[in-house]
Formats: structure tokens, sequence, C-alpha cells
């Protein structure tokens, strides 16, 4: 039996024990796929080679169907690729644009595999965002550090303290579908999408979704974007780190914010 | 019927499987073991973890960076997609 063991360790080998011949990958959590947009991919078609054969336009299962804006704009957001293993993620991060050299007004969208970048998708539209802005010229030397933790922090599955703790045979489903950086001529920002948003209808149920929301804030704000727990960041060009969700954004007017 | 290739501008060797198509899915991240100054993924972050669902940790993800470089078959050519670095100077 011990043999047989150690016979299997010996038969694995993973990235670091041979570069180029491993026989082992890592599987995330969740499959994710990266979109892009820019002024430069607007009205542009994709290559209708095998591997981009993907729709370009992907059918949203929504009553009703996206509005005409919103349909526009899904049109001209390119389907960068997929994947499902930390070996892929990090041989796609060695070879794309990094967010400092991506022209203004442009955009990545890491979201989970099936899960379209826009709040009409079924798994956002009852969520919300977590999301902060920061001034662009104070910050060209943070932004890609910070939108590679924000990237490690979804794909390891690590945002959302609860699915953590919670090593239960069962782990509830998590809160995370996507995360976005922005790129605009004075500011960067960085968005963390969640599937469900605290609605404020003071039922314990909503108090402790409520919570387990902050806390994917504090680990935004602390762990992944190395801010101190109160440290105010508000500023010109800058926010806190705030929650919204996706209906109160449309509201605009009697928008609720949490601050964390 | 027989797949019209006509429109294919040149003949594409077969590439070699590379080792990331062919690695299989780790299905016990506790019995990975690592060669000597790789740290495992936290223990705690996979308790009860199974069917490949595993979380991994900032610490352990950056360990990755420096190897895999290899550039994803599955990556479209960049420019086609209008995903290309702005010449933009750097006031300083």
């Amino acid at each position: 039996q011990e043999v047989d063991m150690q016979q299997q360790a010996e038969n694995i080998r993973t990235v670091f024990n041979d570069p180029k011949n491993f026989n082992v990958k890592h599987p995330l959590y969740s499959p994710w796929t990266l979109w892009f947009d820019s002024p430069a991919t607007k009205g542009r078609n994709l290559p209708q080679t095998p591997m981009t054969s993907f729709p370009q336009t992907p059918l949203l299962q929504t009553p009703g169907g996206l509005g005409g804006a919103a349909q526009g704009w899904m049109e001209d957001i390119k389907r960068v690729i997929s994947f499902d293993s930390v070996e892929e993620f990090w041989g796609l991060y060695n070879n794309i644009v990094p967010p400092s050299q991506l022209p203004q007004k442009a955009n990545y969208y890491l979201f989970k595999e099936g899960i379209i970048p826009a709040w009409e998708d079924e798994a956002n539209k009852n969520g919300g965002k977590w999301s902060i802005q920061l001034p662009r010229d104070k910050n060209r030397g943070n932004i890609d550090r910070m939108w590679l933790y924000t990237m490690l922090a979804a794909i390891g599955e690590t945002c959302d303290p609860l699915l953590t703790e919670d090593a239960v045979v069962s782990p509830p489903q998590s809160l995370l579908t996507g995360v976005i950086v922005s790129i605009r001529p004075q500011f960067y920002r960085l968005s963390i999408w969640t599937r469900t948003a605290p609605s404020g209808n003071g039922s314990s149920d909503d108090d402790k979704l409520r919570e387990r929301i902050e806390a994917i804030g504090k680990h935004f704000k602390i762990t992944v974007l190395g801010y101190g727990e109160a440290q105010k960041l508000a500023g010109p060009l800058a926010t806190e780190v705030e929650f919204l969700s996706h209906k109160d954004s449309e509201k605009k007017k009697s928008a609720k914010k949490i601050i964390v | 019927g027989p797949l019209d290739l006509s429109g294919t501008k040149e003949p594409i060797a077969p590439a070699l499987p590379s080792a990331l198509a062919s690695a299989r899915i780790i299905d016990d991240i506790n019995r990975v073991e690592y060669p000597e100054g790789i740290r495992s993924p936290k223990v705690e972050l996979n308790v009860n973890a199974k069917d490949g669902k595993f979380k991994y940790d900032r610490d352990f993800l950056l360990q990755f960076m420096a190897i895999c470089k290899e550039k994803p078959d599955s990556l479209p050519p960049l420019d086609a997609i209008g995903l290309e670095p702005s010449d933009q100077s750097y006031p300083i």
C-alpha cells in the first residue's frame, strides 16, 4: 500500500517538477472567460477561425432581451479566451497587455464561464458590485499589480470568506461572478461583481447577506488592494471601496452605497 | 459529407500536443508533493474539497508566474481583436 502511494507520488509531475513535460495541472474552482473592449474593437469583427468561432454576440436569456444600446455594446466586446487551470491562466497573463499599457476607454472583464459581463445576465441581475476608483496619474505604477491580485482572488476563489471558512461538505454557491478593470483618461476603476445584493429589508437573511457582502468588500480593500482597514481613500478622482446593487445603480439618485 | 477545406489558406502542420493539453486534472490537491522551496496551497482552503473545486491563495498562485510563460493555443492574435498596447508616452 505504502509503495503504491509512493509510486503514485512519483508519477505526478507538476509544472514545478518539469516545466516542459508536466502531466498534471491545477484545476480552477470555476472556468473563466476573459473579455475585452476598447474604442478599437468597435465595429471590428473577429476572424472566424475555428478557435474564435464562438458566437460573437451571445444571446442573453433574459425576458425581453437586451435593449438596443446594451445589444450594441455586447457586439463591441470581444471574448479573448476561456481557461480552467492555474497553468493556463499564467500562460494568458504572460502573453497579454497589462492594464497600464491599454488604450484609454479600454476594459478587461474576467467572468465565470457562461456569465455575460453585463448586469442583464441572469447571474448578475440581482447582484451588485464592489468598486474603487483610483486617479490614473498616481496609480500607473500600481494598477497592474492591483488587477493581477484582483484576478488571483477571483480565480483562487478566496474573495468570499464564507466560502473559505465554511469548508463543509456542501459549501454555499460562490457569490462572485466576475471582476473588471476600466481604464479612463483620468482614472482607473476596479470592480468585483456579486451574484446577489442585500435589499435592506431588515430580515435576518438579508442582514446575513449584507455581512457576507461586506466581508468580500473588506477582503478586497485590505488583502487584495493592500489598504489599511480604516484608511480613507476618497479624494479628487478617487472613491472609497463601495458597494452598489445594479438595481440601485440604475436609479442613481436614491442609490444606497455600502462603504468599507 | 467530406469537409470542405478549399478555403484553408495553407496546410497546417499538426501541432504536437502541449503538456498543458495532455496534462490531467489534479484530483486530490492535498496529496500533491511539491519540490523543495515550493509551498503548497493553504491547507485550510481545501478541507473537504472535491470535484476539482480547489481554492488557491495568492502566494501559492504567484509561484507559477515565472514558469508558465507559454502562450495558450487558444489565445487569438491580439491585434485581430484590437487588443494592442497603446503608444503612450509616460511624462516624467
